[in-house]
Parts: C-alpha cells; sequence; structure tokens
C-alpha cells in the first residue's frame, strides 16, 4: 500500500470508529462507506442494502444514481451478488459480468448496460447475524488486489459493529423510557392513594379499592382516575368508602 | 437464597470467582429475583455490603435491592439527602470512590457522611449503571475498615454493574407494556409511602403534590430523618407538617 493510501485507510477507519462512542445516523455512516470504498478502493460504484426488521432487504446507500437505479433493479429483479452475499453471509468473489458464470443473468445484462464489467459483495456480519451486504461494481475486469479485500472487509466489519452497537443503545433507551413512563403512572396512583385516603378520611387501601371501583363503573383507566385525583378534578362523590 | 460461604480463596485466577458467581446468579428456573443480585455481589467484591439504587432523571428513583441494613440506610440517605456515592456515581457517569469516610481525600457528602460513618461504614464505591450510553442508576459497594478496592474487585464490580443494567433492562423488556417490570414491583423499592404521604400532605395543607413532595424532605432533612420515616409518620398520623 502507498503511504498516502495507508494514512487515508487509517484515517478512515479512525473516522469510523468515532461512530462506536457517539450517537450517529446509520444512513450518514453507510453513504459515507459507500463513499470511502469509491475514493479508496480500486473500484467504480459501491452500495448497501440492509435487512429490515421484517427480513427483506433494503437499499440504504449509494455511491451514484447509477449505482442507485442498479441496486433498486437488484432487488425487484431478486437475483445478484448484494442478495447472494446477504443470503449466504460469506463474500461473493469478484464476477466477470459478462463472461461468468451466468448466475446473475437479469442483473449482470442491467450492470453491463451501465457500465460495469465486473462485480463483488461482502456480508455486513458479525458472528451469526448478517445485517446486509456492500456491493462493490467495477468497469474494468482487473483482478480485485489483496490489500483493497482487506481494506473492504475492514470497513465492512466496522460498518457492522456500528449498526449493532447503535441498535442496542436505541433499544436499551427505548427500554429506559419505557420504564421511566411506567414508574411515573405508578408514583401517582400512590400519590392518588394519599390525597383520596385524606379526603374521604379513609385507609389507604380502601383508597385504593375506591378508585378502582371509581374507574370501572365510570369506564376509565385508573391512570387516568388517579391523576385526576391529583390534579383535583376527581368528582367528590368517588371518594366515598367502597361499597361492599 | 445462596447462603454466605467461607471466604473465598486467596488464590482465584481474576474472572473465576466472577464466573462461579455468575453461574451461582444463574441457578434455578427463570430469571433471577432483585434480591439475588445484592445476595451475591458482596462476595464478588469482597467488601460488606452491596445496594443497587435506580435513578429516574436526576434524581433517585428507588433502589432495586440491599444486601443488608447497613446498604439499605446508605440507599436511604442518599434518597433522603440526593448525595453520596451512588448520585456522585450516576450523575459524574464515572466509578467514584472513597477508601475512607474518616478522612475523605476530597470534602463531599457533608450530609450523608456523619450517619454513614455512624452506622459503621468506612469506605465506599460508587459503579454507575448504564447500557450504551443509557444511565440506569449506580451500584454502591460499602466496607467496614478503610482501603481500596483491589483492581480484581473493581474489574468484576464493573462487570456487576454491567449484569445489573442489563438485568433491569431485560426485565422491562418482559413486562406487559405500561407496566413496571414484576420484578421491580414486588423486589424494588421505589418509595410509594413517600408519595402516598405526599399526597395526604398536600391535601391537609392544600398545596400541589410537588410542593408537598419539597416539604417532606426539607422536613427529613431539617430533623436529620430518613425521608422514609418521615412519611411513615405522616402516613400514620403521628405527624402533620404545619
Amino acid at each position: 500500500m502507498g503511504m498516502t493510501r495507508e494514512a487515508d485507510v487509517v484515517r478512515s477507519l479512525v473516522e469510523m470508529a468515532d461512530t462506536l462512542v457517539d450517537d450517529y445516523d446509520v444512513v450518514d455512516l453507510l453513504t459515507g462507506l459507500t463513499d470511502r470504498c469509491v475514493s479508496l478502493l480500486d473500484v467504480s460504484a459501491a452500495g448497501v442494502m440492509l435487512a429490515s426488521p421484517g427480513g427483506g432487504l433494503g437499499l440504504v446507500a449509494s455511491s451514484s444514481e447509477a449505482m442507485r437505479l442498479l441496486e433498486l433493479f437488484e432487488l425487484q429483479a431478486e437475483e445478484g451478488p448484494c442478495l447472494d452475499a446477504f443470503h449466504s453471509g460469506e463474500p461473493v468473489e469478484q464476477e466477470n459480468l459478462q463472461a461468468g458464470s451466468g448466475r446473475w443473468p437479469l442483473f449482470s445484462a442491467a450492470a453491463v448496460k451501465a457500465g460495469f464489467q465486473s462485480a463483488f459483495a461482502l456480508p455486513l456480519r458479525l458472528r451469526e447475524v448478517t445485517l446486509g451486504a456492500l456491493n462493490l461494481l467495477s468497469v474494468t475486469r482487473t483482478p480485485i488486489r489483496q490489500a483493497d479485500l482487506i481494506v473492504a472487509r475492514a470497513f465492512a466489519d466496522l460498518a457492522t459493529l456500528s449498526i449493532l452497537q447503535h441498535r442496542a443503545s436505541t433499544e436499551a433507551q427505548r427500554l429506559n423510557e419505557q420504564l421511566s413512563g411506567a414508574l411515573t403512572s405508578r408514583i401517582v396512583i400512590e400519590q392518588a392513594k394519599g390525597v383520596i385516603s385524606e379526603r374521604a378520611g379513609i385507609s389507604l387501601a380502601e383508597a385504593f379499592g375506591g378508585m378502582r371501583d371509581y374507574a370501572r363503573h365510570h369506564n376509565r383507566r385508573l391512570t387516568e382516575v388517579a391523576q385526576a385525583a391529583v390534579d383535583g378534578t376527581l368528582d367528590p362523590s368517588a371518594w366515598t368508602a367502597p361499597r361492599p | 437464597m445462596p447462603i454466605i460461604r467461607a471466604r473465598d480463596r486467596i488464590a482465584d485466577m481474576p474472572g473465576d470467582r466472577l464466573r462461579r458467581v455468575l453461574a451461582e446468579l444463574s441457578d434455578g428456573d427463570g430469571p433471577w429475583p432483585a434480591e439475588r443480585l445484592c445476595a451475591v455481589f458482596p462476595r464478588i467484591a469482597g467488601v460488606e455490603g452491596a445496594g443497587v439504587m435506580l435513578m429516574s432523571g436526576d434524581i433517585p428513583s428507588g433502589s432495586l435491592c440491599t444486601s443488608d441494613d447497613v446498604s439499605h440506610l446508605i440507599e436511604e440517605l442518599q434518597y433522603t439527602l440526593g448525595e453520596g456515592p451512588c448520585v456522585d456515581a450516576y450523575q459524574q457517569n464515572r466509578v467514584v470512590t472513597e477508601p475512607d469516610l474518616a478522612h475523605p481525600w476530597i470534602t463531599r457528602w457533608l450530609a450523608f457522611t456523619p450517619p454513614a460513618l455512624q452506622a459503621g461504614v468506612r469506605a465506599v464505591f460508587g459503579f454507575p449503571l448504564r447500557v450504551g450510553t443509557v444511565r440506569l442508576g449506580a451500584l454502591n459497594l460499602y466496607r467496614d475498615r478503610p482501603g481500596p478496592l483491589g483492581a480484581d474487585q473493581h474489574a468484576d464490580a464493573l462487570v456487576l454493574a454491567d449484569v445489573t443494567a442489563r438485568w433491569v433492562l431485560e426485565a422491562q423488556a418482559r413486562a406487559p407494556d405500561g407496566a413496571v417490570p414484576e420484578e421491580l414491583e414486588t423486589g424494588a423499592d421505589f418509595h410509594f409511602s413517600v408519595h402516598n404521604a405526599a399526597g395526604i400532605v398536600s391535601v391537609q395543607e392544600n398545596i400541589s403534590i410537588t410542593e408537598a413532595l419539597i416539604r417532606l424532605r426539607a422536613f427529613a432533612y431539617g430533623h436529620d430523618r430518613l425521608l422514609a420515616e418521615v412519611a411513615q409518620d405522616v402516613i400514620a398520623h403521628r405527624l402533620r407538617l404545619g
């Protein structure tokens, strides 16, 4: 690797690694990935697909409009290097699109028409989890250099780690907010018990029973009734001892 | 409940003790109850007691578990006073250590320290509970003699904090929508009595709940009492905040 290329690769890796610790946008990360591949590797275009929760692949980033259209075509035609890499979880070796194995007749024809001569793809994978795939196309048939392959895999691995980290973080945040919300509702009920017990001169347990009966009788949610008690907007007739 | 065994062998390789205890925690069916977490932590970290504080926003919301009376007191003091090792560990998002409360190297926790010392607490350590960037609270460990945690113990405590944080979120993931997880409802202490008392005081003094909470806290602070105890007195009508 030449000195400047090595420096550029290292800088790219460091920049991508930043996303492991900071909040970031997944689309930005992957768009950056496709741009880096085109500028640092001997490829002409790059595209990234990610699987949605439902399991289907979607196009997330591409380095050019031509690539974007080609990737959309790949999804529609349901054949191509990206799909293979995703489904197998393995790298798809460089394929000569005009005279290759012919495993993607529709995709190859469209790619050649767009000016591409060869393609290879890497899965975005960490152990048993495959999130999507990275597609790398070239306008020449030059065999890919080993050095380029190593760099492409490093980029793909780092992108995968970042996405997994981001997802875990988002999920953790969602759960934490859920917990906060649930606790807040619970606490309002306890506060309402105090309010009602003092107003009606009954025990906390009786106050809770009264709230629950009132909620059921008026077809309202318990948390709503509790909030009304705390706000002072609850109908005073509710603060009588519960019926036996 | 696991019984407290003889002191662990000093010759344990790093991580061995932790691995054994994690295996212990997993003993039996289903998820571990909250109390089991605190019961085994002291053994791992080589301390007298452990407690886990949960935070909501920037204030303590309650304790997940405590391993003994002193740990319980440490949690109650922090809940009442809003200061202490867990509070700092959470708010500053870093491990907080005080190897000798009697001769602290930083002047802090002016209200927390005297009652803690009186209860026999000599060294305290706070480890933030977090999953990624999400912060949940802090784990508190205490000793009855001065001294820092050993490197192994410190490393194990970091893992314990991690395990606890994940335990909380996993419990939440299992809970039905909008509900507090069963494990927390039964095992944790969210100081519901304080909220009952706030409701009572808000009616007695004709003030908002928020104001009532402030007055309860001010009373506890001014009379050197735990907030939870003041709340019990209000509920029992032994005390009326005038």
